[in-house]
């Protein structure tokens, strides 16, 4: 992983005083800036539609959410642990062909008459599968993850054509309309699935040890080899963790469709927005589990705003890819591509 | 029909339906029948009534046609229209009709969707007591289903198929769609019709055409099998439940020299008709439906129910199959491009 290396000089290098303090403009202009940008979108759209701002509306939000939550969280573990160079540290391309897979499997082992009991593991497996297959691709044949992931992404794909033949497979058991229906508060189900994953993967990633390893081998590889961590195993059960996110987000799917269905791979980019933005909801502009649910919402909350304003979703791809320059600029005038 | 100047397109159309339906001795009643039942009724105000419309998407010639048909038509009878668009994505779809369950309207209208996918949302808004109305998709959870008659449009299509290759040959079939209801109707009456046929065989496997990069895609998959089977005559005509993989297997066919295989398709999108009217084209069958009349006909029956009448089950809209000789007629009996 000594590509990795390249992230070094952000924080290696002492730079003078007036880069640096051009520096921490720019990140506290970010960071407060990406709060008081969400603040805005909700205070906007709750005055332009009323409806907006009410539980259900919230709970649907989050709800809807859910699915890009998960994959998004996967994509997070792994940038955090390959480091965030956009060409060279981690990423998972494959995470939206992943559930998409993971999803046929899933609808087509219930179609076949199997319960439940085997088409959850099932899913999972496939996910799990094809995150040792990342792995593999990444930490023994060290190929850089951007290709590695996008080869076994076309993989992935094609393997879901084959089994579906690029058709609808309808399923549906009781625990699929449970994950479906609305919980407490009538708040959808998939909400508080979505919040519990939050709290379990944030409470791995931010407060054990092993999420500290996985930080200081993402930001400082030479340095944790040093310090003697297993930086090879950390990075692979990385890109594992984010293969068992797709293959979880696969089965919220099938719930949320009822059944698999084409064009999984639409969500790759909303994921890796999402994932990327994530980083400017954290107080040192790293991506965090908490800062990606924040950035999940808001786009969660964007797409809703509009259609509740009956503006035509489309807007939303453009004011995604407008963040994502903003962020981009932002993280490397930070990170102080001038001093290298 | 110089008294209709000024009464607006719907009754123009209505009119000339109904003088059009003089030629095709077959549907004369049809026609006649539907232009005067609609002719006579006072259509109900929505006046102070909010309409969601759920469209699937809006990228083919008929969905755009009959979403805007019953943005338009909301408007006209003085009711709010919340019009959202899931641009074929299904993720989407399931999100917009949560939201627009939520939002409680008096009336929702699902145009197009696979069954499975769109169906438990249609049944949860029923039991939050929000009237359900669909075009194009066959649900016991909607009150009132605005469609084409998708049984005939499939027979009459197939049985245009059988004819033109003289009731034998091999014949390629796009079937990606089964889970949308009408796609499904006109796929069973093809294999209901080619059952008599038995000379007529379906190429194995069928192709599965593909939102989005329909023609493209539809363009590649014959140029495969084109190449599968060089011999002319061993492929007679292809065979797609909507018209723009038609659109697609057209031009293949045109750019492989291959012209003797003939194409069939539903839907009248301007671009097949026009393929229809060229004497060169391999476009040789086109079920032409009203997208227009649909969109407008499905906001008229939600008028209606909400001012208590009673709506039937389904309302047909006539469609017409053009072929080659009576392409001119159709265009002009339907008012199409």
């Amino acid at each position: 992983m000594s590509s990795d290396i390249d992230t070094l000089p952000a924080y290696g290098s002492g730079g003078d005083t007036t880069k640096g303090i051009g520096r921490w403009l720019a990140g506290f202009a970010l960071r407060g800036g990406s709060l008081l940008a969400f603040a805005a979108v909700l205070t906007f759209f709750s005055v332009s539609a009323p409806f907006f701002f009410t539980l259900g509306n919230i709970g649907n939000v989050l709800g809807q959410s859910a699915i890009l939550g998960v994959l998004a969280i996967g994509l997070t573990i792994v940038i955090i642990g390959g480091g965030s160079n956009v060409v060279k540290g981690g990423i998972d391309l494959s995470l939206a062909a992943n559930l998409g897979l993971s999803a046929a499997v899933y609808a087509t082992l219930i179609s076949a008459g199997y319960g439940d009991s085997v088409a959850i593991p099932g899913a999972l497996a496939t996910g799990v599968l094809i995150g040792i297959v990342n792995a593999i691709a990444v930490v023994v044949f060290g190929i850089v993850p951007l290709l590695a992931t996008l080869a076994v992404m076309n993989v992935v794909a094609g393997l879901e054509l084959v089994l579906t033949q690029n058709t609808v497979v309808s399923a549906s058991t009781d625990f699929l309309s449970v994950l479906s229906s609305y919980g407490p508060f009538d708040i959808p189900v998939l909400a508080y699935v979505l919040v519990i994953f939050t709290v379990l993967a944030g409470a791995v990633v931010q407060f054990t040890p092993l999420g500290l390893r996985l930080y200081a081998v993402g930001e400082f590889p030479e340095a944790a080899r040093a310090a003697g961590l297993p930086v090879r195993r950390i990075v692979a059960g990385s890109y594992i963790a984010s293969g068992l996110c797709g293959g979880l987000a696969g089965i919220l799917s099938v719930a949320y469709l009822s059944g698999s269905t084409t064009g999984a791979g639409e969500m790759l980019l909303p994921v890796v927005v999402t994932a990327l933005l994530s980083v400017v909801f954290s107080r040192r502009l790293v991506p965090t589990i908490g800062g990606t649910l924040l950035s999940t919402l808001l786009v969660g909350f964007l797409t809703n705003g509009f259609q509740l304003l009956n503006i035509s979703s489309t807007l939303v791809s453009g004011i995604q890819g407008v963040l994502i320059l903003l962020v981009v600029a932002a993280t490397s005038l930070q990170h102080g591509k001038g001093a290298v | 029909m110089g008294e209709n100047r000024g009464i607006g397109r719907r009754n123009l159309l209505k009119a000339s339906l109904a003088a059009g339906a003089t030629f095709a001795a077959a549907n004369a009643g049809l026609l006649a029948a539907t232009a005067n039942a609609a002719a006579e009724e006072e259509i109900p105000s929505l006046k102070g009534k909010r309409v969601a419309i759920s469209a699937t998407g809006t990228d083919h010639h008929f969905d755009l046609t009959a979403y805007n048909a019953q943005i338009d038509e909301v408007k006209k009878l003085g009711g709010e229209a919340i019009a959202v668009d899931a641009q074929r994505n299904d993720t989407k779809l399931v999100s917009q009709l949560q939201t627009l369950i939520a939002q409680k309207p008096d009336a929702l209208v699902q145009l197009l969707g696979t069954l499975t996918v769109v169906d438990p949302w249609l049944k949860r808004a029923k039991d939050a007591k929000i009237p359900v109305f669909t075009i194009d998709v066959g649900t016991p959870n909607s009150i009132n289903n605005t469609t084409s008659d998708n049984w005939r449009i499939g027979s009459d299509l197939a049985l245009q198929l059988v004819s033109d290759i003289g009731g034998a040959g091999n014949i390629v079939v796009f079937n990606g769609f089964y889970g949308v209801v009408p796609c499904a109707i006109r796929y069973d009456q093809l294999k209901a019709v080619i059952k008599y046929y038995p000379d007529v065989k379906i190429i194995e496997p069928e192709l599965r055409d593909v939102i989005p990069n329909t023609v493209q895609d539809a363009f590649s998959q014959i140029t495969a099998i084109l190449n599968k089977y060089p011999e002319k005559g061993s492929i007679k005509a292809i065979w797609s439940a909507w018209d723009v993989p038609q659109l697609g297997a057209t031009q293949a066919l045109v750019a492989a020299g291959r012209t003797e295989i003939t194409t069939y398709g539903v839907d009248g999108s301007p671009e097949v008709l026009q393929l229809l009217r060229d004497p060169n084209s391999p476009a040789a069958g086109n079920a032409a439906q009203q997208p227009e009349e649909i969109g407008r006909t499905a906001i008229r029956n939600v008028a209606r129910y909400l001012a208590g009448q009673k709506l039937p089950r389904e309302t047909y809209i006539p469609a017409l199959i053009a072929n080659k000789k009576n392409i001119e007629e159709v265009t002009k009996t339907l008012r199409l491009g």
